[in-house]
């Protein structure tokens, strides 16, 4: 019953952020972003780590932001590193394919929208819930994605063999970009917020 | 590589097989350990989280391939009962423990890689390759064929281990 | 004379952005960027721009405490703030404890624009 209450929170909580951010992100990169994919899961950490690997066999610039106060959670914003290089254009408005390689401003784009992101998400929480939360800077990585979502998911998976995540998937419209944004609450994080969205 | 034959390993999971399968995975800060018997052409692939099991031998769904103790054993124990594998016919190879987020203090990698070089001399393992550390991501196949590891570190050439 | 303009700012892309939009709006100068909180005061006793543009959510030292040791040094120092959408309770300590105006991210270059021109007195 207490898991299925929480699970219904966090599917409130996650359209909710993920329609925020989605907006968010369109007006960012200045074209439209669908969202493609929206789910709350119980993921075994063998499963998802394994499936990964296969889905997602390209090397990836993520951004990692700790969102800490209330309700802490743990964000992760990623797109295929040839892709971030088409990011980088549509964020400066210039021509597709101006950006060549791989250099401090494609980086900071995925930081920026790290932050962007990770900021509409509390600002849900903020107004809609009342809980109070803050981004740390993003730390931004470019590796495997799956060497990206191991390190992500590590401080859950070292309690917990199945961890509970907010996935989602957007996709720039007319373009085929596609980036994902990944939710874990830490700690008593699910008891907070089941109490919270129960008492509502 | 014929994909029907790669078989891939996620966190904290270990797989075996036989020629001419591969086992691959990607690591982070976690450990790739392959332990191979050359006359059966068969091996296993170990992807290990932490050093010591500890108290999460009592947790229910308890994954003895997280850690590093308890993971070992049972790799060597499934070689043995699935393949007939004693300990003596088996060497050993270990990539990754990588510290890839600079704002973690702990060194989870290092510690890890400690941790499987003392347990395998506990069991009398020759380790033959080792290749760990760094900042970045490690992608790994481990050719059942021949016990070449083909290891990558994200942004450099595969080199055979 | 073309204003002199210091923006701050721990993402690149963003002091690009801003940047980019103050060369072609023209008549301001971008004279110095900073990633840093640290970066910027130090910066700004050096250089004593006509106006920063100074992001909150920093590593070393934030916005905030930037805006606060800036101001101490230099009471009519003219400060933008530049926040994404959520940090409310910053931007309110903010301009509180004296920034001229804010930016919400992702901006408009009219925005922008409107912040620094609104901040030199200009309709």
């Amino acid at each position: 019953m207490e898991a299925k209450k929480v699970h219904r929170a966090l599917q409130l909580v996650a359209s909710l952020s993920i329609d925020k951010a989605s907006q968010v992100f369109s007006k960012m990169i200045k074209v439209g972003a669908k969202i493609e994919l929206e789910k709350v899961y119980v993921a075994d950490i063998s499963r998802a780590t394994e499936e990964l690997m296969v889905t997602d066999d390209f090397d990836v610039i993520g951004a990692f932001v700790d969102l800490v106060g209330d309700m802490p959670f743990k964000f992760l914003f990623y797109v295929a590193a040839d892709d971030s290089l088409a990011l980088t254009d549509l964020i400066l408005h210039r021509e597709p394919g101006v950006t060549k390689k791989f250099d401090l401003y494609v980086s900071s784009t995925v930081q920026e929208l790290g932050n962007v992101l990770a900021s509409a998400v509390t600002n849900v929480f903020a107004s809609d819930f009342q809980i109070q939360m803050k981004p740390t800077p993003p730390q931004v990585v470019h590796d495997f994605a799956s060497t990206v979502f191991g390190e992500y998911i590590m401080e859950a998976a070292a309690d917990q063999n199945e961890i509970l995540m907010i996935e989602s998937m957007f996709k720039v419209v007319r373009m085929d970009i596609k980036c994902r944004m990944f939710l874990l609450p830490k700690g008593d994080t699910q008891k907070t917020l089941s109490g919270i969205i129960g008492a509502a | 590589m014929d994909a029907v034959n790669e078989i891939t390993i996620g966190m904290a999971d270990l797989k075996v097989g036989k020629a001419p399968q591969v086992l691959s995975t990607i690591l982070g800060s976690c450990i790739g350990l392959c332990l191979y018997s050359p006359r059966h052409q068969t091996g296993g692939l170990l992807h290990l989280m932490m050093p010591f099991a500890g108290e999460s031998v009592h947790q229910l769904n308890y994954k003895k391939a997280k850690y590093a103790d308890t993971g070992v054993a049972e790799l060597i124990h499934v070689l043995k009962k699935t393949c007939g594998v004693a300990t003596p016919e088996i060497v050993a190879k270990m990539f990754g423990g990588a510290k890839v987020l600079k704002n973690v203090e702990r060194n989870i990698g290092g510690e890890n890689a400690e941790v499987v070089r003392s347990l395998l001399k506990e069991h009398g393992i020759v380790l033959k390759a080792v290749k760990v550390g760094g900042e970045n991501g490690y992608r790994i196949k481990f050719h059942l064929d021949t016990g070449k590891v083909t290891c990558q570190i994200f942004g450099g050439q595969p080199e055979e281990f | 004379m073309a204003k002199r303009i210091m923006t701050v700012d721990d993402a690149s892309i963003i002091r690009l952005m801003i940047k980019d939009i103050l060369v072609e709006c023209g008549g301001y100068d971008v004279i110095a960027e900073c990633s840093s909180g640290r970066e910027a005061v130090d910066k700004y006793k050096e250089l004593r721009p006509d106006l920063v543009t100074m992001d909150i959510v920093m590593p070393e030292m934030d916005g905030i405490q930037a805006l606060e040791e800036i101001l101490k040094f230099d009471p009519d120092a003219k400060v933008v703030m530049v926040t994404a959408i959520d940090q409310r309770e910053s931007l309110m300590k903010a301009i509180r404890l004296g920034a001229t105006d804010y930016i919400v991210k992702p901006f408009e270059a009219d925005r922008v624009m409107a912040a620094v021109q609104k901040a030199f007195g200009v309709a």
